[in-house]
């Protein structure tokens, strides 16, 4: 079927591109179906795109590339509902917030968002008692330096 | 949207499995008990207004440039 993107056009998918958020997502409770862009595979940034809203899309993190330490324990029910173990981990994403510059671009890491890829369901989880906040800046010594990677 | 007036030790019951019990009022605090099953989550209402309120910011802008995108997706893990 396709889809509409503002970002990223007409998408052809079919039914087993989509992830099920049976919760919502906090601030979009309706949005329970997306699909997850990644343009580029060594990159820690994707998108998780609404099937049903062409302007809402989310721009994902990869939060180990940028926080090394960060960790949570995952609720027993929800690793439950996702189908989740130690065994079979799920995929874990922060949510970035693009700021005017770059560079100023923060991730929530009091709320990842947590995928099964194999039965794709996903929920954002609130990670209340962590300690993390909303907004942690994803380049804090301001960007990498973009230049030439060939020649090594 | 129902408003209530409860008295310390007084319960409200919400739909079959979910009571709200008043504990005690100290000045202007009110210590509430909630009894839910495991698998409904309960959190402080300004946690997740700001989480709400970060989603609704974080819903990538239109106007992001092309470039900007580029850029971003090119850092490597």
């Amino acid at each position: 079927m396709i889809i509409q993107s503002s970002r990223f056009g007409e998408l052809d998918i079919t039914a087993t591109d989509i992830i099920n958020f049976p919760h919502g997502i906090p601030g979009f409770p309706n949005e329970k179906a997306f699909v997850a862009i990644v343009s580029d595979p060594d990159s820690p940034f994707s998108f998780l795109q609404s099937t049903t809203e062409a302007n809402l899309t989310f721009l994902l993190a990869d939060p180990f590339t940028f926080f090394k330490d960060y960790e949570f324990e995952l609720d027993d029910e929800v690793a439950r509902e996702l189908g989740v173990s130690p065994e079979k981990p799920p995929q874990v994403f922060i949510i970035a917030t693009v700021k005017e510059k770059l560079e100023d671009m923060t991730a929530n890491l009091l709320a990842p968002v947590v995928i099964n890829s194999h039965e794709r369901i996903g929920r954002q989880i609130i990670l209340d008692k962590s300690g993390y906040k909303t907004r942690h800046r994803l380049f804090p010594n301001g960007l990498p330096e973009q230049s030439a990677q060939g020649g090594r | 949207m129902l408003a209530l007036t409860r008295k310390p030790g007084e319960r409200i019951v919400i739909g079959d499995n979910i009571v709200v019990t008043v504990v005690d009022i100290k000045g202007e605090n009110i210590r509430l008990a909630i009894d839910a099953p495991r698998e409904i989550k309960i959190y402080r209402g300004e946690i997740y207004d700001d989480i709400v309120v970060e989603n609704k910011q974080a819903a990538v802008p239109l106007n992001m440039s092309e470039m900007d995108i580029l850029k971003v997706l090119h850092l490597k893990k």
